[in-house]
């Protein structure tokens, strides 16, 4: 009977299986998301999707059977299956970003590594003399500390200096960003020093941003700067990527963080330019110089599943209405639908336009919670895990000199933003709770000065 | 299908059965073969003897191998209990559920925990001194990459020599050329002789590399040193060529033990070196992949100028608190070695028990191939540890590299035996000489079947008249 109605393609026999539903009406519904999600932590409001991203119970299945065939029979597995699983990733990544071959997409751990690959070019560009003493690294201030450290180690090390542009924040258009972006630029250039490499953030960590990334690419172009990396941590299942249309040398995007894979991997896609092949994975294995693709391919015996589930998180995205396209609206909406329900119970701010957030938006804390250094900021970030099980990141906005600020509906300065997420298994009552955390302490006139150590 | 004959096989049964009562024949067994002797036996308080994991169980751990292959190659990418890869899970899963306040709280005590397991079994000084990666192409990275700034920087001369082994493992000679080529330094390889015969010939050309790398007046300022080489493969005399190196003015020793912990002794006082890393992937049960990295610390004085590749937010903190964070990924693997232990203690002599058993039986293995195909060991028995080289019959013609991967595809396909195969070139004036050797392993899941397959599947070849030149490519 089974094989009839594969054949014919619908059961005689209704007391078997009930037909195949139609693709449309096959959609995934909500709670087939609760059990692709159920090994999160329940009793908890995880909206910080930003930092560690998320994997659904379908891909984590997928990927254990990539490590079982390896562990069944590794030989085999290195000789005949690796090299292809890998490529079938990159495959489905280079179309989705729209990468003209997939000899420029290459497969490793996480951005801090793309970081590591890029840096210690631009080193060697300097140890080899190919670079001026003093020749400069742009970049935008709140740069993700891990790419920060990075410049330290290969660049400045030898001899690079670098240009720090800051953010402003919060930050109302995209003019303020260019505007600033081009002083620094001017920066950069001044004394006759060359720009060899501006570091751009697509979505900025901390403070959330979203950046008019091909506006700065532009003018890289237009202003000479050899080189343009794009730091996407957070843009593949956030925002739209089309690496033509961006026209960076390097753009790096996490896939563990919104598009569902499990940690840890990343894309890096390098332009193709017939004179540049000077790019290296640091992990050196016998691949070396057979190009950055292949060489990330193999860093030694590792567990490479998680690069190889790739397909298998396009089967989940299609899952939904509109495909990852449907999700990045949809968290995009609802974000900002939390966002302004938070601004507006705290009487507080978002920290950019809805139209510069992505599935993440800033939102100002009321100034009662006095919220004044680093410190305070991690404090009351642990007294909310542990006192209100809500997860979310707290930003310290330091004012400089002569800033002005923006002041909440207590006419006091707000100096913290929390940085919420929404991915596809948030639900309204986990920002209820963080807004009703907050509330009640500022009722209770808790501020970070006297709050009870956890 | 009883293989082995009657007596060799209750042999082989009584020294891996790891059950013992009371009526066991232990006055039968000596203490050359690794069980008590009676008299300690007897010795032992008369309390309910230690239950060690059993031969039943030790299959059940490893019953996710594909049952149908001799998988006889543990060298090339160990193995992992499914014990092991259970708690690896419920590390993967703490991770999963909650990301942050796994980040924040429990990952790096977790990994200062394992650091520890690994700083008490190496018998290494301090915490410090032991790094956690993944494997030891990375930490060859970390080694030369330091290397490297020394020549840009000007702290060593150009042309300043890095001294290595003609058998290094291809990564690593990859990342010399990466990493000390590119940044002026001059790299000397010294040949071994292969088969080799005695632990001095590998000695006398080990000092003859030294000597030239120090001509014209330069220093040597690495030696790159294999504690097992990879293929052909053989234990190197370690301790001798590290007190060689001192005594020639050479300025760090990296001992490059990828097959080390589980494998041979692994005590970083008595072998001395700068440097030394081993993967735990391959002979200690650990799931890929997870490798530790020693820096001695009394060496690098003042000057810690050792890196992880990858820097993250913790650069500058110590090159173990750097390794373990190189940005958001799955750290369960490092996270699962005191696990291990436990898993190794279930062995009569723990993870000593298992290496010595393992030696055993693998010359067992590889003499019995010797004798059946009338060939010759690649080295002395007491030159290997867990792998052995065994010569392959000459009429097999193996006349190139390429001819060894078509064979080691064709045994995989054809017989289901997984072996890794060595090219020897002939050497001037050498009449008929052995050209193909396979590596065999041994782990604690091995059987003497397998051997038998391979055994079979050779001679079987032999009587056909098979030469490597019939297989396409």
């Amino acid at each position: 009977m089974e094989a009839d109605e594969r054949r014919n393609g619908d059961s005689t026999n209704h007391n078997h299986r009930a037909p195949k539903k139609p693709r449309l009406a096959g959609l995934i519904t909500e709670s087939d998301i609760q059990s692709e999600f159920a090994h999160h932590q329940t009793g908890i409001a995880r909206i910080n999707n930003g930092s560690f991203g998320c994997c659904p119970g379908s891909v984590l299945e997928a990927q254990r059977e990539w490590q079982l065939r390896y562990l069944r029979q590794p030989d085999d597995f290195y000789f005949n299956g690796l090299r292809r699983g890998l490529l079938a990733s990159r495959t489905v990544i280079s179309d989705l970003i729209n990468a003209d071959h997939v000899d420029e997409v290459s497969l490793v751990d996480n951005a801090t590594t793309a970081a590591a690959i890029v840096l210690q070019k631009v080193g060697r560009g300097f140890s080899q003399g190919k670079y001026k003493k003093e020749d400069t690294v742009v970049m935008f201030h709140c740069a993700f500390q891990s790419v920060k450290k990075s410049i330290q180690a290969y660049v400045s090390r030898v001899g690079g200096s670098t240009v720090e542009v800051r953010l402003p924040f919060p930050v109302n258009s995209n003019e303020e960003i260019i505007s600033v972006f081009r002083e620094g630029l001017e920066k950069g250039r001044a004394n006759g020093r060359t720009i060899r490499l501006a570091i751009i953030d697509h979505i900025t960590s901390m403070p959330c941003v979203l950046m008019p990334v091909r506006e700065l690419v532009k003018i890289c172009r237009e202003e000479g700067v050899e080189q343009v990396f794009v730091d996407a941590a957070h843009a593949i299942g956030s925002v739209k990527v089309d690496v033509k249309e961006i026209g960076a040398d390097y753009y790096v995007s996490n896939l563990h963080k919104w598009f569902f894979c499990p940690p840890s991997i990343a894309f890096f896609y390098c332009k193709k330019r017939s004179s540049d092949s000077d790019v290296h994975h640091p992990v050196v294995s016998h691949e070396f110089g057979n190009g950055l693709p292949i060489e990330s391919a193999w860093i030694g015996t590792r567990d490479y599943s998680s690069q190889l589930v790739v397909p298998s998180v396009m089967d989940f995205v299609n899952r939904f209405e509109g495909g990852i396209e449907g999700i990045m609206i949809r968290n995009h909406d609802e974000a900002v639908r939390m966002g302004l329900m938070l601004a507006n119970s705290w009487g507080t701010n978002l920290g950019s336009p809805p139209d510069m957030c992505v599935g993440m938006v800033m939102i100002g804390l009321p100034s009662k919670l006095c919220v004044e250094s680093d410190e305070d900021a991690t404090k009351l970030r642990s007294y909310l895990r542990v006192h209100y099980s809500v997860e979310v990141p707290v930003y310290f906005l330091g004012l400089r000199d002569g800033e002005e600020g923006v002041k909440d509906k207590e006419s006091g300065l707000i100096t913290a933003y929390v940085r919420i997420s929404h991915q596809v298994y948030n639900k309204t009552e986990d920002y209820e709770r963080l807004r009703d955390a907050i509330t009640e302490l500022v009722k209770d006139q808790i501020t970070c000065q006297n709050l009870p150590s956890v | 299908m009883a293989s082995l004959s009657p007596p060799e096989e209750a042999t082989y049964h009584h020294r891996h059965s790891k059950r013992y009562s009371s009526s066991s024949s232990s006055s039968s067994v000596t203490a050359s073969n690794g069980i008590e002797s009676v008299s300690d036996f007897v010795k032992r308080p008369k309390i309910s003897p230690p239950s060690y994991i059993s031969y039943s169980e030790i299959e059940s751990e490893f019953s996710h191998h594909d049952p149908d292959f001799a998988r006889i190659n543990n060298g090339s990418f160990g193995c992992c209990p499914s014990s092991i890869l259970a708690r690896q899970r419920d590390w993967q899963l703490q991770f999963l559920r909650q990301p942050d306040r796994f980040f924040l709280e429990e990952l790096k005590p977790k990994i200062s925990e394992s650091r520890s397991v690994i700083k008490l079994l190496i018998n290494a000084e301090h915490d410090d001194e032991v790094s956690i990666v993944d494997n030891a192409t990375t930490a060859a990275a970390i080694v030369l990459q330091q290397t490297a700034w020394a020549f840009r920087e000007g702290r060593f001369d150009k042309g300043d020599a890095v001294v290595m082994l003609h058998y290094a493992f291809g990564s690593v000679k990859k990342s010399v050329e990466a990493y000390v080529t590119r940044s002026g330094g001059h790299v000397i390889e010294v040949q071994l002789p292969f088969p080799v015969n005695s632990a001095d010939e590998i000695i006398d050309k080990f000092k003859i590399g030294l000597e030239s790398g120090k001509a014209n007046g330069r220093r040597v300022r690495l030696a790159l040193i294999d504690h097992v080489t990879s293929m052909p493969s053989v234990v190197i005399p370690i301790k001798e060529l590290v007190k060689i190196c001192r005594s020639e003015g050479v300025d760090q020793v990296f001992v490059d033990a990828a097959h080390g912990i589980g494998c041979v002794d692994v005590d970083m006082k008595e072998i001395g070196a700068d440097f030394y890393t081993s993967n735990l992937h391959k002979w200690f049960f650990a799931p890929p992949s997870v490798a530790f990295l020693y820096c001695r610390r009394s060496s690098n004085g003042g000057s810690r100028d050792l890196h992880h590749p990858v820097v993250s937010n913790e650069y500058g903190n110590g090159l173990a608190v750097e390794s373990s964070w190189v940005g958001t990924r799955d750290y369960s693997a490092q996270l699962v070695v005191p696990s291990i232990l436990e898993f190794v203690n279930r062995f009569e002599g723990g993870i000593d028990g298992i290496k010595k058993r393992n030696h055993e039986s693998v010359v067992e293995m590889g003499q019995m191939l010797v004798k059946s195909w009338g060939t010759q060991l690649g080295c002395p028995p007491e030159m290997c540890a867990s792998m052995i080289m065994v010569g392959l019959p000459v009429c097999l013609g193996v006349s190139s590299d390429s001819d060894i991967l078509k064979l080691r595809k064709f045994l995989r396909e054809r017989f289901s035996i997984e072996i890794p195969i060595y090219f020897r070139p002939p050497a001037d004036g050498e009449i008929d000489p052995i050209t193909g050797y396979v590596r065999i392993s041994f782990q604690v899941y091995n059987k003497p079947e397998e051997y038998h397959r391979l055994r079979d599947a050779i001679n079987g070849l032999v009587r056909d008249g098979f030469r490597c030149t019939s297989l396409s490519s």
